[in-house]
Order: C-alpha cells, then structure tokens, then sequence
C-alpha cells in the first residue's frame, strides 16, 4: 500500500546524518568516539539570550505572531542588516522561518517551475540540491577548484547559466570549505549577473559572523546594489549565537517574493516559535561581546587543525576564511590499505575506516558533490581536537 | 523581477489573517476590535511546561534537536496516544512537528503526486485545500449541511471517491464548525473506506479534548481499527495547553508514511525547538487538572454565544459539540442594507460590515467552503462575548 509521491525519489536521505547516526551508535557501545561531524556550536546559547525567551514566556509571549514573524523581530532583523551591511530593508520585505534551511525551501517552493535550474557552487551543504529537486527544480552543481580556494569563478559561473536557470547559490563562509568571497571576488560574479535579469540570487550567509585573519565578510545585496532586488539576503542566530535548537533563520527580500514565501509558510509551519522570536531579538540587539569571544576561540582551533592535519601524510589542508569547518584533501591516500586492513578506495572508504579504527566520525566529501575530501568541524573543544588530530596523523601514517 | 513558480498561482492568504490584519489596522487607529476572528485559547500557558522550559535552557538543550523530535517528546507522545485514545505507536511511528499544521502539510508533500486528489468535507479549515493545491493536487470537497449537523455523510464521501483519491481528510471536532462525529458515525464512514484500499486517512484531531457534551467521541484509528495502517491520526499541545506560540504538533501513523514526512521536514525546517518540546513533555505528562477546568469554561461560554445568537433574527446557530467555535448560517440577512447603508450581499459583506460598524472581526464562511455562514471563534472571555453578541444582534437587527 505506497503512498508516498515520486518526489521523495529524487532526495536523499542526508549523508551527513548517516555518518553521525553511526558515529553515535558506536558511542552507545561504548567506544571512544570522537565526532568532528557536527554542523553546530559546541558553545552554549548566551545567558542574555536565554534570559530574554524566560521573560518572553512570563510576558504571556506564548500566542501566535504574525506568520512572517514579530514585528519586534522583523525590526531587529532590519537593523542587523543595516549595522553589518549598510543594507535598508523594510521590515515588510522580511520574514522569520523556522531555521534558515525553512527560507530555503520556502523561496525554492515559491519560484521553482518543474525543470527550471538552480546553479550550486560545489563542495555545498547537500540541502540545497535536495531541496530544489523536493521543487521539482534541476540542480545543476558546478565543482570549484582546490586552487581557486574552493570558490567559483565569473567564467565557470556564466557557463553554467541558461535560459532555464532560476537561481544562483553562494555560500559564503562556505559549508564545508570554509572558504568566503571577499568583495574583490564577488565583483566579477555580480557582473555576469547583471547581464542575467531572470536569475533570482540566493546568498546563504549564516556563517557571516565566523571570519578569520582579518577576513571583511561582504554580501552580494551590498557589493551590488542593483541586484538587490532579485536576491534573497539570508542569515540567522544560529551559527553566530549558538542557538541551532532554538530554530530562528530570517531573509530580507522583495517584498513580493517575501509575500509568497509568508503565504507557503502560513500553510506548512505558520509562525517560528514565538519564544524562540523573542530569544532571537536579544541576540540581534544584545551585546555582541560573546561573538568576538566564540570567534576568537574559533580561529585558534581552526589554526591548531589546519597545522596538525597538514602534518599527516597523505592531506593537504587549506586554511578557510571562515565558517567551522577544514576541507582537506585525501587524494594522497586513495589506493592505500590501513593497518587494520581497509582499503582506501574514495573518500567515503577513507571515512569509513577512520572511524572504524581510530574512532573519529568525519564526513567525506561525496556528501558535498565534490570527492576526494572529507570535511573536519571543529566546533568542538579545543584538547578533544588536539587528540582527535593525532589519531588522524596515526591513521594516515599507517596507511601503505 | 525573475518569475514566482505557477504553483503559487491562486493562492491566497488564509481569510484568518487577512481578517487578523485587518483587525490590527483598526486597533492600531485607536478603535476597539472584539476579535473573534483566531482559532486560539486566551488562556496561559501551563506552569508545569513554562517551567520545564526554562529548565531546559538553562541546561543547555539549546542544540540541534532530532528532525523527528526529541526521544522525550516521542516517548511522551506515545504514552498520551496509549492512555488518551488507547493507541499504541511505536517510537518509528511518531514524529514531532512544528505546529498541527506541518504534520499535515509534510503527510501532503510526502504523498500527493500531480493529479492525485484529496477528499475535503466542507466547511473545513483554509489550510487543508491551500496545502493540497500547492502540491499540485486537487482537493475534492464533500460539503456538510448545517441540518446534519455539518457531519460528513458516509456516501457523500463515496461517491467523491475516484482512482486518483488519496486521502480523506478529516477534522473532528471540526474548525469552523465545532462539529464532532461519534464512534458509530465514525465506523460508518470507515465501513466506506474498507472498500477503497487506496485512499488514506488523515485524522486531524487538534480539538480532541475540546467537547462538551457527553458523547462516544473517539480517533478514527480507534473506531476503525482494521484500517490503523492507512491512518494518520494528528494532534498536539495548541489547543488542548494554550500552547500555540510554541508551535508544537506530531503525528502518529505507519512507519512507512512517518519516515517520509520526516525526509520532508529534514529539508524543510529541520527539527522543532528544543525548549518548545521541552515545555511540551512537562504539558503532556505532569498533572492534567487544567484541561476539566478550561473545558468547563469553553462549555458556558459556547452556551452563551449559542443563546444570544441563535435569538437573532437572520442568524441561526447549532450547539456545536466541540472546539471554541460557532458556525451560524446568516441566510436571513443576505440581500439587506446595514445601518449605514452597506449592501450584505454575501457573508464576506456580513464580516466585513460587522467588523466596520459595531467593531466585531469574525470570519466569513466561504474561507471554509461553505456559505452563508459566518466563524465565530468564543475562545475570549465572557464579558466580550456577551458585548460582541449584542452588538452582533444590534446590527442584525438594524438590517433592512
């Protein structure tokens, strides 16, 4: 008795989700596992942030909003956007979704007809591509050179347009690279979309707040203002606050793009959490002093993981602008058998043994169209980082 | 601007919120609105959950929760399916949504293919035929007389029935009309769908514990258990704990169909607060003395609204069995002139004109499919229902 629509065919289920389920099964053995698969905070929301959600619910904040979110918010989230990116959004062409991830399939369900093409710069989050095929949408995933920084260039981007393309992703600071656009690299890439009017523009900036070595984070809305008006300037508090669970992600837009996106969110979710709304104001308007703290123990690890991995034969490990994540090479290994017998075949059989045998839950590259990799987080302690880069080292040194 | 997808084509905002907007203008000119116009509880929150939430971030849980929802939640889910409507699910047949709402939107998208048709007895709640819609999908509307006690007719539904039928979509109590079927009626219509193995059930029982007369209510899947295995049966903490703000719903159904919508949601929000599902294991598990005492409120107030209104002339309003919501029909006063001189043409004239000369915002029935009719939600307290009643008779009886 199948039920299910042809739709579901087309996605799969997260990679990345596979690999921790695996990661947290050995752990319930009790083996000693060390996960560097996260995609999230190691850190604790801030006291501020959640002391403002308790006053929220004391306040009787537990009814609810108006789909696109409070206007509190929706105002919090128009100066954000002004203070970070010298960005004007009226809070009509904002709307607050449960998550970024929910602004994703909102603006993709909104716009995509069955086969127009979306161009996604690959490694990306696999999200993207599933969700436009969930729209019945045509990825069309375009792989960045390791010498390029893992970031698109204008030639590779205007190859990849046609007459059906509907959408262009950036991720910047990238998941899973790490790697983000400076000005000078977005520059040439607004210019080949201004000679493309039909291209909505999608730009995911989530990780804006996690820049490294002086790295000035811009957004393509600001470095070109004259594609504002077909862009979809998507951020939120989860990566920049440590507040996944909490579910707040939040889009300035065209006012008539937004309207579609609050009508598909009135009929799937309605509003995000009203006490959620209101921890998410806090953490806008707040005092901002635990960012700079976050980011500053961000960048030492990020520096601590690039040089150890560097150290293991094998990886070849480039130090990203930002986000929380490595992307190193494991090239150098494919072909080889470890010392527990596995033979390294790609990168999934690389991750694979790893775990197996050294107890630390990577994911490979596949999981982000681009093999050959394998995506270390290091939102996580500091010394459990140090040890977990060590049995990488080991790993690779018994590898022949 | 590059073009919105075709499946936005015609859909609307829900009447509810245009109606809710507009209130906000009127207030927010310095007019006094009685809304009667949203379907929510003006009751607080529990303790027991505002606690069990604070306590949570304070612990932390402010990471991502499972898409599915927290093992907490499920487990409490689980045990409320058992001893609230003797059902029996096993974790891998539960998932936990934000909001009623996405619970039946993702069993929608899991499920709907282009053509496919969902069976909607009429009136119904605007979310329904706008999800089924967008979806590509065709919903088929069964209506419900008012002499019927606007309760589905099992042959009615039959002969709705086609090849490409997939659902049937049932809401009982029913939003707008309060109406709820009795065990008895319930099997009636499961003896129908005994012989139509390929359409589904979904149960939408967001009212449950919102009726006031002693009748044999139960879940469908209860009162026809040999068809368990095509049924969705919905419910959540809105309505029952005034928890809508939280947006928290779930849903118990086959395992096969479950882990679909949970594919879905992982691409379309990703899991649910963790604070809010947090609040609602302490709603579902700690003592339910709360519940008996709203109920008894709910029931004097239904009998209030009932008594006054079904004394105007032009108006004529059943005793619904539960919900907070009053369905009367307004036939008597179309093709008349207000007061001021507005023609009632129809019951989106009454509601408009209602709410522009005696300030009362109540929904007209044709966003629910059947007209003329009007929604009149008495989830406020006494005094204004008595003061919106009058002034309800007061423009009835100056219609000439």
């Amino acid at each position: 008795m199948n039920i299910i629509a042809s739709r579901l065919d087309r996605i799969s289920v997260s990679q990345t989700m596979a690999i921790t389920a695996k990661a947290r099964a050995l752990k319930e053995e009790g083996k000693d596992v060390i996960s560097l698969s996260a995609g999230e905070p190691d850190f604790d929301t801030p006291l501020n942030v959640k002391q403002a959600a308790i006053r929220a619910i004391e306040a009787g904040e537990t009814k609810y909003t108006d789909v696109a979110g409070t206007r509190a918010l929706r105002q919090a989230v128009a100066a954000k956007f002004k203070r970070d990116s010298g960005l004007d959004y009226a809070p009509e062409e904002i709307i607050a979704s449960t998550g970024g991830k929910q602004v994703i399939f909102n603006a993709m369900l909104a716009t995509i007809d069955p086969g127009d093409e979306v161009v996604i710069p690959a490694p990306c989050w696999v999200s993207y591509p599933d969700i436009v095929a969930l729209a019945e949408g045509k990825p069309v995933i375009v792989p960045c050179g390791e010498n390029s920084g893992f970031k698109l260039r204008a030639e590779e981007l205007e190859a990849a347009i046609t007459r059906r393309t509907k959408w262009f992703f950036i991720n910047s600071p990238c998941n899973p690279t790490g790697a983000a656009y400076t000005v000078e690299e977005l520059r040439p890439i607004c210019d080949v979309l201004l000679r493309h009017p039909d291209v909505w523009i999608f730009t995911d900036d989530i990780y804006e707040k996690l820049t490294y070595g002086g790295f000035r984070f811009a957004t393509i809305a600001e470095v070109e203002p004259r594609l504002r008006d077909r862009t979809v300037t998507m951020n939120g508090v989860s990566k920049a606050y440590a507040m996944t669970g909490w579910r707040i992600g939040f889009a300035g837009a065209p006012v008539a793009l937004v309207k579609a996106m609050d009508k598909l969110q009135g009929q799937s979710t309605s509003n995000p959490s009203s006490v959620s709304q209101a921890a998410a104001v806090e953490a806008l308007d707040g005092p901002q002093e635990s960012v700079e703290e976050m980011r500053r123990t961000y960048e030492q690890r990020r520096n601590l993981v690039v040089s150890m991995l560097n150290e293991a034969s094998g990886l070849v490990c480039q130090s990203p602008e930002g986000a929380f994540y490595v992307f190193p090479s494991v090239r150098g290994c494919i072909g080889k058998t470890s010392r527990g017998g596995r033979k390294i075949k790609d990168d999934e059989s690389f991750v694979t043994a790893l775990l197996a045998e050294e107890g630390v839950a990577a994911v490979h590259g596949t999981a982000f169209m681009y093999p050959g990799y394998f995506r270390v987080s290091y939102a996580t302690g500091t010394e459990t980082l140090r040890e977990a880069c060590t049995r990488i080292q080991r790993f690779c040194e018994g590898l022949a | 601007m590059p073009a919105l997808a075709r499946r936005l084509e015609g859909a609307r905002v829900a009447a509810t919120y245009q109606m809710m907007a507009r209130v906000r203008q009127l207030r927010e000119q310095g007019t006094p609105v009685i809304s009667l116009a949203i379907g929510e509880p003006d009751f607080a929150s529990p303790a027991r959950a505002v606690e069990a939430s604070y306590a949570a971030a304070k612990r932390g849980e402010t990471k991502y929760p499972p898409v599915d929802g927290t093992k907490a939640l499920k487990e409490a889910v689980r045990r409320k399916f058992a001893r609230e409507n003797v059902l029996d699910f096993a974790l891998n047949e539960l998932v936990v949504t934000n909001g009623g709402k996405q619970a039946i939107f993702n069993a929608l998208m899991a499920t709907l293919d282009e053509g496919d048709e969902a069976i909607i007895p009429a009136p119904y709640w605007g979310a329904y035929p706008l999800a089924v819609e967008v979806l590509g999908a065709k919903p088929v509307f069964v209506p419900c007389a008012q002499k019927n006690g606007f309760k589905p007719h099992p042959e009615d539904i039959e002969a709705a029935i086609t090849p490409r039928t997939k659902w049937l979509l049932l809401n009982l109590p029913n939003n707008p009309s309060g109406a709820a079927c009795t065990r008895a009626e319930l099997a009636a219509i499961g003896e129908v769908m005994r012989r139509h193995p390929q359409v589904w059930i979904m149960d939408d029982a967001m009212y449950e514990h919102l009726i006031y007369d002693r009748i044999d209510y139960c879940c469908f899947a209860v009162a026809v258990p040999d068809l368990k295995d095509r049924v969705l049966t919905v419910a959540g903490v809105s309505k029952t704990y005034a928890m809508t703000g939280w947006r928290i719903g779930f849903a118990g159904g086959p395992s096969s169909l479950i882990r679909a919508m949970v594919n879905i949601q992982g691409h379309a929000t990703a899991g649910v607060s963790t604070i809010g599902q947090a609040a609602a294991v302490a709603a579902l598990d700690g003592p339910q003395d709360d519940v008996p005492v709203q109920m008894a409120s709910y029931k004097r107030r239904r009998d209030l609204v009932v008594e006054r209104l079904d004394a105007v002339e032009g108006l004529r309003c059943l005793r619904p069995e539960g919900a907070f919501y009053v369905f009367p029909s307004i036939a008597g006063c179309i093709g008349r002139m207000t007061a001021r001189g507005r023609l009632i043409r129809n019951d989106e004239d009454f509601a408009l004109a209602l709410l522009e000369e005696e300030h009362v915002a109540v929904v007209q029935g044709s966003a629910f499919g059947i007209s003329p009719h009007v929604r009149i939600s008495y989830a406020t307290d006494e005094a204004s229902l008595v003061e919106a009643c009058s002034r309800i008779a007061r423009f009835c009886a100056e219609l000439r």
